[in-house]
């Protein structure tokens, strides 16, 4: 896992509602510019749903290193599908996982924006980086972990606004705490980048057409 | 009773489905409306909630209701460990350091971290919500058909949102077969072996693209046949779903009515020893 699925009873209510807010801003913004540029594209709506539920797929399979450790693979999304799609595609394959215990249904807005933020980061390090090297491999795996690192920020600072019910320490305190668990999240985040780096570069081997924005 | 698991502690959604699908208790033919209902009062209730005693009240009611359904108990145990996992990676490193009675000191690098009692009680506190909100996620899951479930997603998501939904859980058993026939291949050419994290990692990355690439071929395999048969970007449901019965509106009631005066009274702070 590169970042936390926060489970129910986290955040308080108040927070509950505030990040469900902000989240389906985000996912009405998304549907409003696929509306608005009339993208009624069925091919691209059956894409978005295989991406889905490939992303869900690999997320039931467990590596063997270091454990056992579990791919979410949401900046991949981000290359495959886009900032659009992939802000509808974390939501759904949010609400897949609320449904099957990881993450509660009431963090599912607070996780989608952890999600959105690897998806929309990866994407544009993605395509940033076209003009530093061709390598897919580099790109892609440099875009994932900075995605990630950027999925670990905004975990933490969602979690230093909400504050975790219960937990009476400073936000200092609660910092030095997170701190360790992103440090442990990023050791995982250098997998998911190495293997996400080896996925894009194996597809544009195999089928350079889907990186050429088949979804986006 | 059809399987395809990869690790023994995530929910096996072909096993899922086979009891949504063949559930004969009571709750199989209870409107799926109501379940939705009951399901987002918990999520508040357990939101608001801070006494453990009623925090344990509610998840032994829900574990009750999962075994009364007849939804496998063992199971249930082995899919509790990433919730847990969960929990505790992020609440296992926050408790400490609580104001409380200590009952663990620890030195690490100089610094002590002291557990208390307190943060015990929180740990334990997030972990029942935690479990009470799974066990009934999966019971809702386990006991309703999925064209229940797919008209319920038509009617609550506004389009694309619905289609991708709709058609991505349709594709994920397809897209789930596929992951475990090829993890098999691997495994069956010895490709479970650790060799080392590079060769691990190269194995199944190659596997994880593969699943994307035919993924997408399925897809536009998929895509021309549904264009063949007259989609038009609109996957609509026909099956209707039963409303919410007589008892069922009851329940629904009185839930709510516990929920908001439990609500306004952890606001008020009236109660706050038992709430």
């Amino acid at each position: 896992m590169a970042h936390i699925h926060l489970e129910d009873g986290s955040f308080t209510l108040f927070w509950v509602i505030v990040w469900w807010l902000c989240a389906l801003v985000l996912i009405g913004s998304a549907l409003f510019l696929l509306r608005i540029k009339k993208t009624k594209d069925v091919k691209k709506i059956t894409m978005a749903a295989f991406v889905t539920a490939a992303s869900f797929a690999i997320f039931q399979v467990q590596i063997p290193i270091f454990g056992g450790v579990h791919l979410n693979l949401t900046p991949l999304i981000g290359i495959l599908a886009g900032p659009v799609f992939g802000t509808l595609i974390v939501f759904i394959v949010n609400i897949m996982s609320a449904a099957i215990g990881h993450g509660g249904w009431g963090l599912i807005g607070a996780n989608v924006l952890v999600n959105f933020s690897e998806v929309i980061v990866a994407y544009l390090s993605y395509r940033g980086l076209k003009k530093v090297t061709s390598s897919l491999f580099f790109r892609a795996g440099i875009a994932t972990f900075v995605g990630l690192i950027c999925g670990n920020i905004v975990m933490i600072a969602i979690i230093l606004i909400s504050g975790i019910q219960g937990i009476t320490q400073s936000t200092l305190q609660i910092l030095t705490g997170l701190s360790l668990l992103a440090a442990v999240n990023m050791g995982v985040a250098v997998i998911e980048a190495f293997i996400t780096g080896l996925i894009v570069a194996y597809i544009g081997k195999v089928r350079p057409d889907i990186l050429e924005g088949t979804v986006s | 009773m059809p399987t395809t698991t990869f690790s023994e502690h995530i929910p096996d959604l072909d096993l899922i489905t086979w009891y949504a699908e063949n559930n004969k208790s009571v709750f199989a033919f209870m409107s799926p409306w109501t379940k939705f209902a009951i399901l987002t009062l918990l999520v508040v209730l357990v939101t608001v909630l801070h006494s453990i005693i009623l925090l344990i009240s509610i998840y032994v009611a829900v574990i009750c209701i999962y075994l009364i359904a007849g939804l496998p108990a063992k199971k249930l145990i082995l899919w509790y460990t990433l919730p847990i996992l969960f929990v505790f990676s992020l609440i296992g490193i926050l408790v400490w350091g609580e104001p409380g009675f200590p009952l663990i000191s620890l030195k690490i690098f100089g610094l002590t971290a002291i557990l208390t009692d307190k943060g015990v009680l929180i740990a334990i506190s997030l972990l029942i919500k935690a479990l009470t909100m799974v066990t009934f996620s999966l019971f809702i899951l386990m006991t309703t058909r999925y064209s229940y479930l797919a008209t319920v997603i038509e009617r609550i998501f506004p389009a694309p949102l619905d289609q991708i939904f709709l058609l991505s859980y349709r594709f994920l058993f397809l897209t789930i077969s596929m992951t475990a026939a090829m993890l098999k291949a691997v495994c069956s050419r010895g490709g479970g072996v650790i060799y080392s994290i590079r060769m691990q990692g190269k194995i199944f990355a190659e596997v994880f693209a593969l699943v994307f690439i035919r993924s997408f071929d399925r897809a536009e395999r998929v895509h021309k046949a549904m264009i063949a048969r007259g989609y038009k970007g609109h996957f609509s449901m026909n099956n209707e779903v039963p409303a919410p019965s007589q008892y069922g509106m009851i329940s629904i009631v009185i839930f709510s009515i516990i929920v908001i005066a439990i609500l306004i009274a952890s606001q008020l702070k009236w109660g706050l020893n038992i709430l």
